[in-house]
């Protein structure tokens, strides 16, 4: 199922260019406006994890709201639906959320540190909750979108049933990376990285149950 | 020489509302292997509902649709293994070829079939060799109705349920339909939508929709 995805958008390329445009163009509108020298110091913590979450968090919804309207808009998902087993669906659909968003993270967050002029103690507690904080919001957009999928105005029900769900996530991934930004201690960071990688275990364990029952009904 | 399947699918007061609106009603019956049931009707009847219900796509209002293999009851879960459907809202990826469809759907059935069986079956389906590696969306629809019905034969499943299965086909393509259901038909429990007067020859029994 990953691998489809994968080929798939290799050749269609919907969820890269709407996540990457999204991403890159936020990010040079911030970069421009704001840049490294408009923050005071002692508000460049609080000031450039937010913004760094806030670009990630909506050029992610832009793309993996796709994954399961696709599958309808197309007519494919009926034929899906006769051939896999549900878990083996949602595994590859989460899969490749999670890659996408790992890529988006990969060239987005670097290049993000460059002209914002982001420095940060702490690089590999901040991989580490970017890898989690990575994992969490796959989870929950992959569910959400699994959600949506057949309903009429599926994008503005899909913002208003990701939005709460996501909101303390980005709260802690928020606080954790301004955390990294400021200490290179694994003990700083340790609380918003178990938050994040709670609110993932129960989101990916909820979906394990609610999946099949979303998917098939 | 294939076996003859053990699964039968009983169903019984069969009925579905969308909203307010009701499309199927009280309706019965039974397939078994080496048996054709083709179901007609006027448009908007229900028969292609009919056909989702049995494969447990869609879930009835009332009734009950009962799978056994064997004797044993199948659950529901395990319905999707033993059928294979080829209906006209369902589609195959555009993005890839009709070779590369194929093997994923094999692969989620959890078929480990070599693409040299799997050309064979295309080829066999009347699609050229030379079609199989470009992407489905530069198909003809007739081209793309082939490949929805190896999509639907390829795990050679028990149960085969069929909507329309000569619609964009021309006369080749219909005696291709009707090679792919002589093949099936002595093992496996057919059921046919249609209103084409040469697919409903090929049933042993017909269930009328409608009025």
């Amino acid at each position: 199922m990953f691998a489809k995805e994968v080929r798939s958008e290799l050749r269609a390329r919907v969820a890269v260019n709407a996540i990457g445009l999204f991403g890159l163009t936020t990010l040079v509108a911030v970069a421009y406006q704001i840049g490294p020298y408009q923050i005071h110091e002692q508000d460049r913590p609080h000031l450039l994890a937010a913004l760094l979450w806030i670009i990630l968090f909506f050029a992610a919804l832009s793309g993996l709201q796709r994954v399961f309207v696709k599958e309808e808009d197309a007519h494919t998902a009926k034929t899906l639906r006769l051939a896999a087993r549900p878990l083996a669906v949602w595994g590859g659909k989460l899969l490749f959320n999670v890659a996408l968003l790992a890529a988006l993270q990969t060239f987005l967050v670097p290049l993000y540190c460059i002209l914002m002029g982001m420095r940060v103690q702490g690089t590999l507690p901040l991989v580490a909750l970017l890898a989690v904080g990575c994992l969490a919001m796959a989870a929950t957009a992959t569910m959400v979108a699994a959600i949506i999928a057949r309903a009429a105005g599926s994008g503005t029900l899909f913002a208003i049933l990701a939005v709460p769900l996501m909101l303390p996530l980005l709260v802690m991934l928020i606080q954790g990376t301004r955390m990294a930004m400021t200490s290179p201690a694994w003990s700083d960071i340790l609380p918003a990285l178990q938050g994040v990688g709670a609110l993932a275990g129960v989101t990916m364990v909820t979906s394990i149950y609610l999946f099949p029952v979303v998917w098939n009904d | 020489m294939r076996a003859v399947s053990t699964v039968r699918v009983t169903f019984s007061a069969l009925g579905k509302r969308f909203g307010a609106r009701s499309v199927l009603k009280g309706v019965s019956g039974e397939l078994r292997p080496g048996y054709a049931v083709v179901i007609t009707g006027h448009n908007g009847s229900g028969k292609s509902t009919l056909l989702n219900l049995l494969a447990g796509v869609v879930r009835p209002s009332s009734g009950t649709i009962d799978y056994r293999a064997g004797g044993t009851p199948l659950p529901r879960h395990l319905w999707h293994t033993v059928v294979g459907m080829a209906g006209a809202d369902m589609a195959v990826y555009e993005e890839l070829s009709a070779l590369e469809n194929l093997h994923f759907f094999a692969r989620l059935r959890g078929l480990r079939r070599s693409l040299g069986e799997l050309e064979k079956l295309l080829c066999e389906l009347g699609l050229e060799a030379r079609d199989l590696r470009r992407p489905v969306g530069t198909y003809s629809s007739g081209m793309k109705q082939r490949v929805k019905l190896a999509q639907a034969v390829v795990h050679e499943p028990p149960v085969l349920l069929l909507d329309e299965p000569s619609s964009n086909l021309d006369e080749r393509g219909h005696e291709t339909a009707a090679d792919l259901v002589r093949k099936f038909r002595p093992h496996a429990a057919l059921a046919v939508a249609t209103n084409d007067p040469r697919e409903m020859a090929w049933g042993d029994e017909r269930i009328h929709l409608g009025n």
